[in-house]
Protein backbone atom coordinates (compact mmCIF):
# COMPACT_ATOMS: atom_id res chain seq x y z
CA UNK A 1 0.00 0.00 0.00
CA UNK A 2 1.31 3.11 -1.78
CA UNK A 3 -1.37 5.73 0.37
CA UNK A 4 -2.58 7.08 -2.80
CA UNK A 5 -5.64 4.78 -3.87
CA UNK A 6 -5.37 5.15 -7.69
CA UNK A 7 -1.74 4.63 -7.14
CA UNK A 8 -2.68 1.15 -5.62
CA UNK A 9 -5.37 0.27 -7.69
CA UNK A 10 -2.69 0.90 -10.85
CA UNK A 11 -0.56 -1.46 -9.34
CA UNK A 12 -3.37 -4.10 -8.47
CA UNK A 13 -4.06 -3.81 -12.32
CA UNK A 14 -0.46 -4.72 -13.03
CA UNK A 15 1.28 -1.71 -13.24
CA UNK A 16 5.22 -2.52 -11.92
CA UNK A 17 7.14 0.60 -13.35
CA UNK A 18 6.28 4.40 -13.12
CA UNK A 19 8.02 7.03 -14.98
CA UNK A 20 6.89 10.96 -14.56
CA UNK A 21 6.49 14.53 -13.64
CA UNK A 22 4.73 15.95 -11.16
CA UNK A 23 1.34 17.95 -11.31
CA UNK A 24 -0.08 20.01 -8.49
CA UNK A 25 -3.78 17.68 -9.30
CA UNK A 26 -1.48 14.44 -9.15
CA UNK A 27 0.16 14.91 -5.75
CA UNK A 28 -1.09 11.91 -3.83
CA UNK A 29 -0.23 9.66 -7.09
CA UNK A 30 3.28 10.80 -7.01
CA UNK A 31 3.30 10.89 -2.75
CA UNK A 32 2.53 7.15 -3.30
CA UNK A 33 5.34 6.96 -5.99
CA UNK A 34 7.95 7.72 -3.53
CA UNK A 35 7.46 4.61 -1.29
CA UNK A 36 7.86 2.59 -4.33
CA UNK A 37 11.17 0.52 -4.24
CA UNK A 38 14.01 2.67 -6.49
CA UNK A 39 14.39 0.22 -9.38
CA UNK A 40 10.34 1.08 -9.84
CA UNK A 41 10.21 5.00 -9.80
CA UNK A 42 12.18 7.04 -12.30
CA UNK A 43 11.42 11.15 -11.03
CA UNK A 44 11.72 12.07 -14.86
CA UNK A 45 13.27 15.37 -15.76
CA UNK A 46 10.70 15.88 -18.61
CA UNK A 47 8.06 13.75 -20.17
CA UNK A 48 9.50 12.72 -23.26
CA UNK A 49 12.05 11.37 -21.01
CA UNK A 50 9.58 9.04 -19.11
CA UNK A 51 7.63 8.03 -21.71
CA UNK A 52 10.96 6.84 -23.20
CA UNK A 53 11.68 4.95 -19.74
CA UNK A 54 8.52 3.53 -20.02
CA UNK A 55 9.08 1.92 -23.36
CA UNK A 56 12.37 0.69 -21.95
CA UNK A 57 10.87 -0.78 -18.75
CA UNK A 58 7.99 -2.79 -21.02
CA UNK A 59 10.95 -3.81 -23.21
CA UNK A 60 12.54 -5.16 -20.45
CA UNK A 61 9.22 -7.20 -19.38
CA UNK A 62 7.41 -4.80 -16.82
CA UNK A 63 4.19 -2.68 -17.37
CA UNK A 64 5.29 0.98 -16.78
CA UNK A 65 3.05 3.80 -15.92
CA UNK A 66 3.63 7.17 -17.20
CA UNK A 67 2.07 10.40 -15.36
CA UNK A 68 2.36 13.74 -15.97
CA UNK A 69 0.21 16.89 -16.45
CA UNK A 70 -0.82 17.63 -19.41
CA UNK A 71 1.43 20.70 -20.65
CA UNK A 72 4.17 17.96 -21.35
CA UNK A 73 2.17 16.19 -24.06
CA UNK A 74 4.20 18.32 -26.40
CA UNK A 75 7.22 17.02 -25.26
CA UNK A 76 6.13 13.37 -25.83
CA UNK A 77 4.43 13.71 -28.83
CA UNK A 78 7.58 12.56 -31.43
CA UNK A 79 8.10 9.69 -28.79
CA UNK A 80 4.85 8.55 -28.62
CA UNK A 81 4.38 8.76 -32.17
CA UNK A 82 7.95 7.23 -33.38
CA UNK A 83 8.36 5.38 -30.77
CA UNK A 84 5.10 3.61 -29.00
CA UNK A 85 3.22 4.03 -31.76
CA UNK A 86 5.04 3.11 -34.42
CA UNK A 87 6.89 -0.11 -32.19
CA UNK A 88 3.64 -0.87 -30.92
CA UNK A 89 4.93 -0.26 -27.45
CA UNK A 90 1.69 -0.03 -24.63
CA UNK A 91 2.16 2.65 -22.42
CA UNK A 92 -0.80 3.19 -19.47
CA UNK A 93 -0.68 7.08 -18.78
CA UNK A 94 -1.95 9.06 -16.33
CA UNK A 95 -2.06 12.64 -17.45
CA UNK A 96 -3.80 15.94 -15.34
CA UNK A 97 -7.05 17.48 -16.80
CA UNK A 98 -5.57 20.79 -16.62
CA UNK A 99 -6.87 24.47 -17.85
CA UNK A 100 -9.89 25.03 -18.14
CA UNK A 101 -11.64 28.72 -17.64
CA UNK A 102 -10.70 28.73 -13.42
CA UNK A 103 -7.12 27.32 -14.24
CA UNK A 104 -4.37 29.38 -15.02
CA UNK A 105 -3.71 31.37 -18.34
CA UNK A 106 -0.27 29.04 -18.78
CA UNK A 107 -2.65 25.51 -18.70
CA UNK A 108 -5.73 26.63 -21.32
CA UNK A 109 -3.51 26.44 -25.15
CA UNK A 110 -2.80 23.27 -24.68
CA UNK A 111 -4.83 21.83 -22.10
CA UNK A 112 -8.27 22.73 -23.87
CA UNK A 113 -6.85 20.66 -26.66
CA UNK A 114 -5.54 17.68 -25.01
CA UNK A 115 -8.51 15.53 -26.01
CA UNK A 116 -8.38 16.64 -29.71
CA UNK A 117 -5.05 15.87 -29.70
CA UNK A 118 -5.43 12.26 -28.45
CA UNK A 119 -8.21 12.11 -30.96
CA UNK A 120 -5.98 12.97 -33.93
CA UNK A 121 -3.72 10.23 -32.84
CA UNK A 122 -6.08 7.79 -32.40
CA UNK A 123 -5.06 7.14 -28.75
CA UNK A 124 -8.05 6.15 -26.30
CA UNK A 125 -9.07 7.94 -23.08
CA UNK A 126 -11.27 9.00 -20.64
CA UNK A 127 -11.70 10.95 -17.38
CA UNK A 128 -11.25 9.68 -13.29
CA UNK A 129 -14.21 9.93 -11.80
CA UNK A 130 -14.34 9.86 -7.86
CA UNK A 131 -13.99 6.48 -6.36
CA UNK A 132 -13.75 4.46 -9.29
CA UNK A 133 -9.87 3.93 -8.97
CA UNK A 134 -9.91 0.25 -9.52
CA UNK A 135 -12.16 0.16 -12.20
CA UNK A 136 -10.44 3.06 -13.96
CA UNK A 137 -7.16 1.66 -13.52
CA UNK A 138 -8.16 -2.07 -15.02
CA UNK A 139 -9.89 0.15 -17.96
CA UNK A 140 -6.45 1.80 -18.35
CA UNK A 141 -4.15 -1.21 -18.16
CA UNK A 142 -6.10 -3.35 -20.34
CA UNK A 143 -6.87 -0.76 -23.41
CA UNK A 144 -2.85 0.27 -23.27
CA UNK A 145 -2.21 -3.83 -23.88
CA UNK A 146 -5.03 -4.00 -25.84
CA UNK A 147 -3.92 -1.64 -27.77
CA UNK A 148 -0.49 -2.35 -27.66
CA UNK A 149 -0.07 1.37 -27.09
CA UNK A 150 -0.87 4.48 -25.22
CA UNK A 151 -4.01 5.06 -23.52
CA UNK A 152 -4.37 7.66 -21.33
CA UNK A 153 -6.71 7.88 -18.20
CA UNK A 154 -7.13 12.01 -17.52
CA UNK A 155 -7.54 13.48 -13.77
CA UNK A 156 -9.14 16.71 -12.82
CA UNK A 157 -8.82 18.44 -9.89
CA UNK A 158 -10.97 17.10 -7.83
CA UNK A 159 -10.38 13.37 -8.25
CA UNK A 160 -6.29 13.36 -7.48
CA UNK A 161 -6.40 10.12 -4.77
CA UNK B 1 38.61 6.23 -36.30
CA UNK B 2 35.50 5.51 -38.30
CA UNK B 3 31.89 4.94 -36.78
CA UNK B 4 31.71 1.59 -37.98
CA UNK B 5 34.91 0.56 -36.73
CA UNK B 6 33.96 2.08 -33.10
CA UNK B 7 31.02 0.46 -33.17
CA UNK B 8 32.22 -2.72 -34.52
CA UNK B 9 34.74 -2.47 -31.69
CA UNK B 10 32.24 -1.81 -29.31
CA UNK B 11 29.99 -4.95 -30.08
CA UNK B 12 32.74 -6.85 -29.85
CA UNK B 13 33.71 -6.50 -26.57
CA UNK B 14 29.43 -6.83 -25.32
CA UNK B 15 29.01 -10.06 -23.80
CA UNK B 16 26.08 -12.29 -25.14
CA UNK B 17 23.65 -11.52 -22.48
CA UNK B 18 24.46 -7.47 -22.51
CA UNK B 19 21.65 -5.57 -23.73
CA UNK B 20 22.20 -3.07 -26.39
CA UNK B 21 20.16 -0.13 -27.45
CA UNK B 22 21.13 1.55 -30.63
CA UNK B 23 20.68 5.12 -31.41
CA UNK B 24 18.41 6.17 -34.55
CA UNK B 25 19.97 6.48 -37.49
CA UNK B 26 23.13 5.81 -39.50
CA UNK B 27 24.67 3.98 -35.45
CA UNK B 28 21.26 1.97 -35.67
CA UNK B 29 22.12 0.75 -38.90
CA UNK B 30 25.83 0.62 -38.21
CA UNK B 31 24.98 -1.98 -35.65
CA UNK B 32 22.92 -4.07 -37.68
CA UNK B 33 25.33 -4.56 -40.34
CA UNK B 34 28.48 -4.99 -37.80
CA UNK B 35 26.76 -7.17 -35.53
CA UNK B 36 22.91 -8.14 -35.28
CA UNK B 37 21.75 -9.32 -32.33
CA UNK B 38 18.47 -10.56 -31.20
CA UNK B 39 19.08 -8.43 -27.81
CA UNK B 40 20.04 -5.69 -29.09
CA UNK B 41 17.28 -2.87 -29.86
CA UNK B 42 17.09 -0.41 -33.06
CA UNK B 43 15.99 2.68 -32.66
CA UNK B 44 14.34 4.26 -35.75
CA UNK B 45 13.14 7.45 -34.65
CA UNK B 46 12.77 9.44 -31.28
CA UNK B 47 16.01 11.00 -31.98
CA UNK B 48 17.31 11.97 -27.85
CA UNK B 49 16.03 9.37 -26.32
CA UNK B 50 18.17 6.68 -26.44
CA UNK B 51 19.65 6.77 -22.77
CA UNK B 52 16.20 7.23 -21.15
CA UNK B 53 15.20 4.18 -23.24
CA UNK B 54 18.05 2.91 -21.64
CA UNK B 55 17.86 3.53 -18.08
CA UNK B 56 13.93 1.83 -18.41
CA UNK B 57 15.75 -0.99 -19.31
CA UNK B 58 18.50 -0.81 -16.80
CA UNK B 59 16.15 -0.61 -13.92
CA UNK B 60 14.07 -3.07 -14.68
CA UNK B 61 16.99 -5.58 -15.97
CA UNK B 62 20.04 -7.27 -14.24
CA UNK B 63 21.76 -7.51 -17.50
CA UNK B 64 24.59 -4.90 -18.52
CA UNK B 65 22.98 -2.39 -20.67
CA UNK B 66 24.68 -0.66 -23.07
CA UNK B 67 23.57 2.58 -25.25
CA UNK B 68 25.34 3.50 -28.64
CA UNK B 69 24.64 7.00 -28.51
CA UNK B 70 25.67 9.88 -30.87
CA UNK B 71 26.33 13.81 -30.18
CA UNK B 72 23.49 15.01 -31.59
CA UNK B 73 21.26 12.63 -29.70
CA UNK B 74 23.12 13.58 -26.33
CA UNK B 75 22.75 17.26 -26.98
CA UNK B 76 18.84 16.54 -27.94
CA UNK B 77 18.34 14.77 -24.42
CA UNK B 78 20.70 16.36 -22.07
CA UNK B 79 18.68 16.09 -19.49
CA UNK B 80 18.46 12.04 -19.49
CA UNK B 81 22.29 12.52 -18.36
CA UNK B 82 20.98 14.08 -15.48
CA UNK B 83 18.44 11.20 -15.00
CA UNK B 84 21.26 8.66 -15.63
CA UNK B 85 24.10 10.48 -13.08
CA UNK B 86 21.26 11.26 -10.27
CA UNK B 87 19.34 7.52 -10.08
CA UNK B 88 23.39 5.69 -10.90
CA UNK B 89 22.40 2.51 -11.91
CA UNK B 90 24.53 -0.27 -11.23
CA UNK B 91 24.64 -1.94 -14.97
CA UNK B 92 24.64 1.26 -17.48
CA UNK B 93 27.32 1.75 -20.18
CA UNK B 94 26.90 4.74 -22.32
CA UNK B 95 29.04 5.08 -25.49
CA UNK B 96 29.20 8.49 -27.30
CA UNK B 97 30.25 8.49 -31.06
CA UNK B 98 30.98 12.59 -31.20
CA UNK B 99 31.38 13.32 -35.30
CA UNK B 100 31.07 16.66 -34.14
CA UNK B 101 27.81 17.48 -36.80
CA UNK B 102 24.80 16.05 -37.80
CA UNK B 103 26.13 13.96 -40.63
CA UNK B 104 22.56 12.11 -41.75
CA UNK B 105 20.92 15.68 -42.35
CA UNK B 106 23.95 16.86 -44.50
CA UNK B 107 26.70 17.20 -42.01
CA UNK B 108 25.51 20.63 -40.36
CA UNK B 109 28.05 21.77 -37.71
CA UNK B 110 26.69 20.31 -34.06
CA UNK B 111 27.51 22.23 -30.55
CA UNK B 112 29.08 18.98 -29.64
CA UNK B 113 32.10 20.80 -30.99
CA UNK B 114 32.31 22.85 -28.02
CA UNK B 115 30.44 21.16 -25.42
CA UNK B 116 32.58 18.37 -23.88
CA UNK B 117 30.53 15.96 -23.23
CA UNK B 118 32.00 12.83 -20.74
CA UNK B 119 32.46 16.35 -18.63
CA UNK B 120 28.95 17.26 -18.75
CA UNK B 121 28.18 13.07 -17.91
CA UNK B 122 30.65 13.42 -14.96
CA UNK B 123 28.94 16.22 -13.97
CA UNK B 124 25.61 15.24 -13.94
CA UNK B 125 26.68 11.97 -11.46
CA UNK B 126 28.12 9.51 -13.91
CA UNK B 127 30.68 7.39 -11.89
CA UNK B 128 33.03 7.55 -14.85
CA UNK B 129 33.61 9.39 -17.74
CA UNK B 130 36.51 9.69 -20.30
CA UNK B 131 36.72 11.61 -23.60
CA UNK B 132 39.09 10.15 -26.21
CA UNK B 133 40.72 11.81 -29.20
CA UNK B 134 42.37 9.86 -31.75
CA UNK B 135 42.24 6.29 -32.82
CA UNK B 136 44.46 4.61 -30.74
CA UNK B 137 42.76 6.24 -27.26
CA UNK B 138 39.53 5.70 -28.75
CA UNK B 139 40.14 1.29 -28.65
CA UNK B 140 42.10 1.38 -25.69
CA UNK B 141 39.13 3.51 -24.58
CA UNK B 142 36.59 1.02 -25.30
CA UNK B 143 38.30 -1.78 -23.13
CA UNK B 144 38.65 0.93 -19.66
CA UNK B 145 34.64 1.76 -20.31
CA UNK B 146 33.26 -1.88 -19.78
CA UNK B 147 35.57 -2.31 -17.14
CA UNK B 148 34.66 1.42 -15.51
CA UNK B 149 31.74 1.28 -12.48
CA UNK B 150 28.53 2.10 -13.53
CA UNK B 151 27.10 4.81 -14.83
CA UNK B 152 29.91 4.78 -17.21
CA UNK B 153 30.25 7.36 -20.62
CA UNK B 154 32.95 7.11 -23.07
CA UNK B 155 33.06 9.85 -25.43
CA UNK B 156 34.79 8.68 -28.98
CA UNK B 157 36.12 11.27 -31.51
CA UNK B 158 34.94 9.58 -35.00
CA UNK B 159 35.61 10.82 -38.54
CA UNK B 160 32.71 12.94 -40.32
CA UNK B 161 33.41 10.70 -43.48
CA UNK B 162 31.52 7.59 -43.73
CA UNK B 163 32.79 5.63 -46.69
CA UNK B 164 30.52 3.25 -46.76
CA UNK B 165 27.39 3.99 -45.13
CA UNK B 166 25.22 1.21 -43.82
CA UNK B 167 22.01 0.12 -45.28
CA UNK B 168 18.74 0.75 -43.96
CA UNK B 169 17.54 -2.03 -41.23
CA UNK B 170 15.59 -4.76 -43.21
CA UNK B 171 13.02 -5.23 -40.89
CA UNK B 172 9.70 -3.47 -39.38
CA UNK B 173 9.64 -1.46 -36.15
CA UNK B 174 7.15 -4.18 -34.76
CA UNK B 175 9.28 -7.01 -36.02
CA UNK B 176 12.41 -5.61 -34.20
CA UNK B 177 10.30 -4.70 -30.81
CA UNK B 178 9.10 -8.37 -30.58
CA UNK B 179 12.21 -10.39 -31.63
CA UNK B 180 14.29 -8.27 -28.63
CA UNK B 181 11.61 -8.22 -26.13
CA UNK B 182 10.81 -11.90 -26.58
CA UNK B 183 14.89 -12.66 -26.70
CA UNK B 184 15.11 -10.47 -23.27
CA UNK B 185 12.26 -12.07 -21.90
CA UNK B 186 12.89 -16.05 -22.15
CA UNK B 187 15.88 -15.62 -19.75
Amino acid sequence: MTGSLRLDALLAAGVEYVAGVPCSYLKKLFAGCEQLPASAFLPAVREDHAVAACAGAWLGGRLPLAAMQNSGLGYCLEVLTSLHLMYRVPLPMVISDRGDEQDFEEHRVLGQRARALFDLFAIPWREAVAGNEAEEASWLVATALERSGPAVLLVGKAVDS
Amino acid sequence: MTRGEAVSHALSLVAEEDIVVAADGAIAREAFRAHDRPRTFYMLGSMGQVLSIALGLAMTRLERVVALDGDGNVLMGFGSLAMVGGLKPTNLYHLVLDNGCYATTGGQPALSRRVDLAAAALGAGFAWARRCVSSEHGHMGLEAWLAAPSPASLTLMVDVADPAPAPRIPLTPEELRTRFRDALLRH
